[in-house]
């Protein structure tokens, strides 16, 4: 039997991503995962009245990510996704914000122990959270662990809309985790409220009920894209270092 | 084929041998029932009768239950005295990798009784819905349960369209189909490998999950998401599939089919892996009818419902569909179910691949199908989603808008049915149970 599993890893080759080494290749962040650009002609009024979550801030001609939900509805208007958006950087793109104290970073430059805690996710933003250790993001390569107990854990990872019925358990959660720690928001209904903003089971961004350090945008974001709010997280990796 | 083959309006008194309670909706003034008739293959609609609504209520407990406080899924039962243990699990656990929990009742280490804790995620997407264009609904429709969104809007739209009698191209809702297919597959996939990670099996889990995330990488080449969203839109689709495409989606979908029947067999060489789950949580046939057990959950104890082949929207009613059942009642039951759907998806995406209309028209419009004689007006639809029978009732107002909509979801039925399961077996196994269901919160929450 175990020969028989080291012939097939051996067939099947090394799948595991390049990143954070090189830059993401297309089949890691597809152009879902690209966020919305104003192009040269947009309208930035139509695509307020197309926007489903009010991302389109018409006044300030700017895109609120953490609102985004990545439908696509604005392209009519002339918000383009992919060509011309960034595509130096196809990751994040300007999508995460990391805001951690510089001492935490350092704490956690070599190894950092995650938790995830779901307020009221679709269950998407889980699925890719957890994608991040099949074979192909094999988070373990950068030393970055998933633990099942918030009293281990250094960072901790909120997806979902925060319902009223998981307010305190996420207030508690966070409060029984051991200092430094941090938040990563990952997703837009953690952000903001995404497509859930205004439904009855949905209270406020998780940023309300605890403090957050970094945001994820994304409906879901793709595993690379969560990676890379870890590694931004820690200071492994600045808007400068990004491949 | 005409509607009438496979819904019927009759006046329900009594639940008889071989029918299983759908769904029980409201609708203006009137509540009505949905039952699935497994002899007859029939969706069977009737006003809730009232010597019905007692014994109706329990089974359909969480249908209608407010967001902001969770909500225990008693399956009945007092357990007091010396020695017995009740200790909750969730709702955040890595076990259980979403906002949901139990409570567990032992004994030593025998699970006695087991209350499914659900709603802590309830969002409210039905009430949220109302007022809103079908177009705007279905943003929050198919997010109600990520995993499952093309069901969810395949179910939505379906039943929509026929409301606003709208003609839909062949080939949109062939895409539709095979999307659903897909996802039966990455589903299903995911599944496998979580049962593969609690038995300890750390190499097949990843392989498991390196054929899953390929799964998904194929969704969002082609259908232009990883989790398909946004693919439907009311009328049609977002994205034509064109000939080559298609052949290189058959290509790779016989690829997964191979490497996934590779990794089964030597999976079924592992006794570690076997003994896990042979007579592990015996769902009774008589219980799974009972209780409202669906999908896979209740094929795998042999119980023959399929929408795909009992309530076929099209392209389903000119495609061949193994119905994958098996008697053995057990979490292998349930697993075998699922590895087969995988082989017997696959074929049947390729089906649909191959025979995607290139037109635009409708192959002969068969008229409104779900729309029967009741005293109000609504439209609904069944698709069989990855864990089973998705059930959405919808009314649409004089302007077009959302007046009212029902989801009956597949987990929400199912968690009787594994409360049952696990009653009697040891502490330990509860991950493969729980597992094997392939249930998820957000999906019953919605
Ligand atoms: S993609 Fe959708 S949610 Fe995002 S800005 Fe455009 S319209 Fe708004």
């Amino acid at each position: 039997m175990p020969k028989v599993w080291v012939a097939r890893g051996l067939k099947k080759g090394v799948l595991t991503s390049r990143f954070p080494a090189d830059r993401p290749t297309s089949a890691e962040i597809p152009e879902s995962a690209l966020p919305p650009s104003p192009t040269p002609g947009a309208d930035w009024r139509a695509g307020r009245k197309e926007c489903p979550t009010g991302a389109i801030r018409a006044e300030e001609e700017r895109v609120d990510l953490g609102m985004c939900i990545y439908c696509r509805r604005c392209s009519s208007a002339g918000f383009s996704f992919g060509e011309g958006a960034g595509q130096e950087s196809r990751a994040l793109q300007a999508g995460a914000v990391a805001d951690v104290a510089r001492a935490t970073r350092r704490a956690f430059r070599r190894s950092l122990h995650v938790m995830m805690i779901d307020v009221g996710s679709c269950n998407a933003c889980n699925l890719e959270v957890l994608n991040l250790s099949n074979p192909y993001y094999d988070l373990t390569r950068l030393g970055i662990t998933f633990t099942n107990s918030p009293k281990h854990a250094d960072a901790l990872i909120v997806v979902g809309a925060l319902n009223r019925a998981m307010v305190d358990v996420l207030k508690r959660t966070y409060e029984s985790m051991p200092e430094p720690k941090m938040v990563i928001s990952v997703g837009a209904c953690a952000i903001s409220g995404g497509a859930f903003t205004g439904t009855e089971g949905f209270v406020s961004p998780v940023g309300e009920a605890v403090p957050v350090d970094v945001v994820v945008p994304g409906c879901p974001p793709t595993p690379i894209q969560v990676l890379e709010g870890l590694l931004l997280a820690t200071g492994r990796m600045t808007k400068a270092t990004r491949p | 084929m005409a509607y009438s083959n496979r819904v019927e309006v009759r006046r329900v008194e009594m639940l008889e041998d071989g029918v299983q309670l759908a769904s029980v909706f409201k609708i203006g003034d009137h509540t009505y029932v949905m039952l699935s008739d497994t002899k007859a293959n029939k969706t069977v609609l009737s006003e809730l009768p009232p010597t019905l609504g007692e014994e109706f209520g329990p089974l359909l407990k969480g249908v209608d239950a407010p967001a902001g406080a969770h909500l225990d899924m008693d399956p009945g039962g007092r357990v007091e005295g010396y020695g017995v243990f009740e200790f909750p699990y969730g709702p955040v656990s890595f076990g259980v990798p979403e906002a949901g929990g139990f409570k567990l009742v032992t004994y030593g280490e025998r699970v006695i009784k087991v209350v499914p804790q659900v709603n802590f995620k309830k969002r409210g997407v039905e009430q949220a819905s109302i007022g809103r264009s079908p177009q705007d609904a279905l943003i929050l429709v198919e997010r109600s349960a990520g995993n499952f969104s093309a069901s969810y809007s395949t179910c939505f739209l379906t039943a929509v369209e026929e409301s606003l009698g709208l003609e839909v191209p062949s080939k949109a809702r062939w895409t539709r189909a095979a999307a659903v297919e897909l996802e039966r597959i990455y589903n299903h996939l995911h599944v496998f490998g979580r049962l593969a990670e609690a038995a300890s099996q750390n190499v097949a889990a990843a392989q498991a999950n390196a054929l899953k995330e390929d799964v998904l990488r194929l969704n969002s080449k082609h259908f232009g998401h990883r989790y398909l969203f946004g693919l439907s839109v009311v009328g049609g689709v977002r994205r034509e599939l064109s000939k080559a495409e298609c052949k290189e989606l058959s290509n790779a979908s016989r690829v997964i089919a191979r490497e996934f029947s590779e990794l089964v067999s030597y999976f079924l060489s592992s006794r570690i892996f076997l003994d896990r789950l042979q007579g592990t949580a015996k769902l009774a046939a008589a219980d799974a009818l009972r209780l409202g057990a669906v999908g896979p959950a209740a094929r795998g104890s042999g119980i023959q419902w399929d929408d795909r082949l009992t309530y076929p929207i099209e392209p389903y009613e000119d495609i061949y569909v193994n119905m994958e059942t098996d008697s053995g009642e057990d979490a292998m039951a349930r697993t075998m179910v699922r590895v087969n759907e995988v082989e017997s998806s696959t074929v049947v995406l390729r089906e649909i691949l191959d025979r995607i209309p290139g037109d635009g028209a409708r192959a002969g419009a068969e008229g409104h199908r779900s729309r029967v004689d009741l005293p109000d007006d609504f439209s609904f639809c069944r698709v069989e989603s990855p864990s089973g029978d998705l059930v959405q009732v919808v009314r649409l107002d004089n302007e077009g808008r959302v007046s009212g909509l029902h989801i009956r979801p597949p987990s929400l039925v199912n968690w009787l049915p594994l409360a049952k399961s696990l009653q009697g077996n040891v502490f330990t196994d509860f991950q493969f149970a729980f597992e094997s269901f392939g249930l998820s919160f957000a999906d019953s929450d919605r």
